[in-house]
């Protein structure tokens, strides 16, 4: 993505406060800009903006930078910034946050496919089985096929079954899926 | 000993190897893992929501019946673990339990097998059932989620167990300084590139050490490691050749099992080498 000038009339007061109101949120204006998160990150030569670029943005309100950067998507929740930042921040924690947020927001990419994909198959059977997950999501992702091979390979040694896993009985299932608009309610 | 047992979905697909592993080493160290009834997915990292996540662990929380709650899992584990914390808060815990028909009374302690093994057990008792002790190097990979964001047996940064657990077994850690770094998996679906990237820079390393195998905790490290070895060699044109075990294969090879007892004929890396090293039959 190329990096556009920053200008005054990007930022957005209300989407700082949105982040800011978060579990994570609170600490983020007394990011430092040390950039111990981005030091730790096993993958932030591949982001748009490393985490500690990312922090800043938040802190300045450049809400549709941020909801469309691939940061927060590239990001693997692997939690070696979280551990590390002298301030608390907790950045892995915000990219987790980011990501509904720009989902609701209207972003997408082939992560939020992936994740749509994945939601939908834990919501009807509770659980998820490999196959159906990488069949439904190769619909949307025609470049999936060349893991065919792969699969093959992987059926080969029993370790891609064709049946789908499920829970005998998923009925709370819908209740708690509803948990993230419920608690967006209270906000 | 005896624990509720949370399985986690990778069990019964890519890491039947390690289910087999688990039934045979901890069935023949009598430590009793009873399988939670219906249980459901934790969530991993790829249901977006936050709290739709802590809703699904609360519910697998809340069947443990007393007992803590292993799980063979490095994902599974963090989840549980992250929406325990979450969970002591009680306004969100009374809302989460709305949704569910068992309700999360806050006491259930998620544990990682290596943490049954390393603590509850004790590497003692799991070297008195040592029979080949493994005269071999091997690196401990313990990867993200073991340790990271929540976990109260091991340090974050630079953790141990895996590494003593590997020593009570007669072999030698070797000194691997991307313990902790992360395999890729979470993004190999959506980012495969980037992925195999990351697993090549450990593979890498890890051939470095001249170790006889990589030894992890995690379905999905195995899944990168072993399963994905192939892609990393030939995308980046390296030889690696490096088998990939699960600690409780790793534990069942010292304790005398055979080798298909263990599920090692179902990696992808073959492990005939492994095997012929420490003196098993193939």
């Amino acid at each position: 993505m190329k990096k556009e000038p920053i200008i005054p009339e990007s930022r957005d007061p209300a989407f700082i406060e949105q982040v800011i109101k978060t579990p994570v949120g609170e600490k983020i204006p007394t990011c430092m800009q040390c950039g111990i998160c981005a030091g730790s990150c096993p993958v932030s030569q591949e982001m748009d903006y490393s985490p500690r670029e990312l922090v800043r943005m938040v802190q300045l309100g450049l809400k549709k930078e941020v909801l469309s950067s691939s940061t927060i998507w590239i990001c693997t929740t692997c939690f070696s910034c979280s551990v590390r930042c002298p301030r608390g921040i907790h950045p892995t924690e915000l990219m987790e946050t980011l990501k509904p947020i720009a989902i609701a927001e209207g972003i997408k990419n082939r992560n939020v496919k992936f994740d749509n994909v994945f939601s939908d198959v834990i919501k009807t059977n509770g659980r998820a089985s490999e196959f159906l997950l990488i069949s439904k999501y190769s619909l949307t992702e025609p470049g999936m096929i060349k893991q065919l091979p792969f699969g093959l390979s992987m059926m080969v040694k029993g370790k891609l079954p064709l049946s789908i896993q499920r829970m005998e009985n998923t009925r709370e299932l819908e209740a708690i899926f509803n948990l993230g608009e419920k608690s967006r309610e209270k906000k | 000993m005896k624990y509720s047992y949370y399985p986690g979905c990778a069990q019964h697909g890519t890491a039947v190897d390690y289910r087999i592993s688990v039934g045979a080493v901890f069935g023949r160290l009598g430590i009793d893992l009873e399988e939670v009834k219906n249980w459901n997915c934790c969530g991993a990292l790829h249901v977006p929501d936050r709290t739709v996540k802590t809703g699904l662990c609360a519910r697998t929380l809340a069947s443990a019946r007393g007992l803590d709650m292993a799980t063979p899992c490095n994902l599974c584990y963090s989840n549980l673990m992250r929406a325990r914390v979450a969970l002591q808060d009680s306004a969100l815990r009374t809302m989460v339990n709305e949704a569910l028909i068992e309700k999360y009374d806050g006491n259930t302690k998620p544990k990682h097998l290596l943490e049954v093994i390393v603590k509850d057990l004790g590497l003692a008792k799991l070297t008195e059932q040592v029979k080949r002790p493994l005269k071999i190097k091997a690196v401990p990979y313990y990867g993200c989620l073991l340790t990271r964001p929540e976990n109260d047996f091991d340090s974050p940064q630079n953790p141990k167990s895996l590494d003593e657990l590997i020593l009570s077994l007669g072999a030698e850690p070797v000194k691997y300084y991307y313990k902790t770094k992360c395999c890729g998996g979470p993004i190999l679906l959506t980012d495969e590139d980037i992925a195999l990237g990351l697993a090549k820079e450990l593979l890498v390393m890890a051939k470095e050490t001249g170790a006889d195998c990589i030894v992890v905790t995690c379905p999905m490290c195995h899944l990168q490691l072993d399963a994905k070895q192939k892609a990393v060699e030939s995308k980046f044109n390296i030889r690696i050749d490096l088998s990939v075990i699960y600690f409780t294969q790793l534990m069942g090879l010292a304790m005398g099992f055979d080798p298909k007892e263990l599920g090692l004929s179902q990696h992808l890396v073959p492990t005939h080498k492994l095997i012929a090293k420490i003196g098993g039959r193939q």
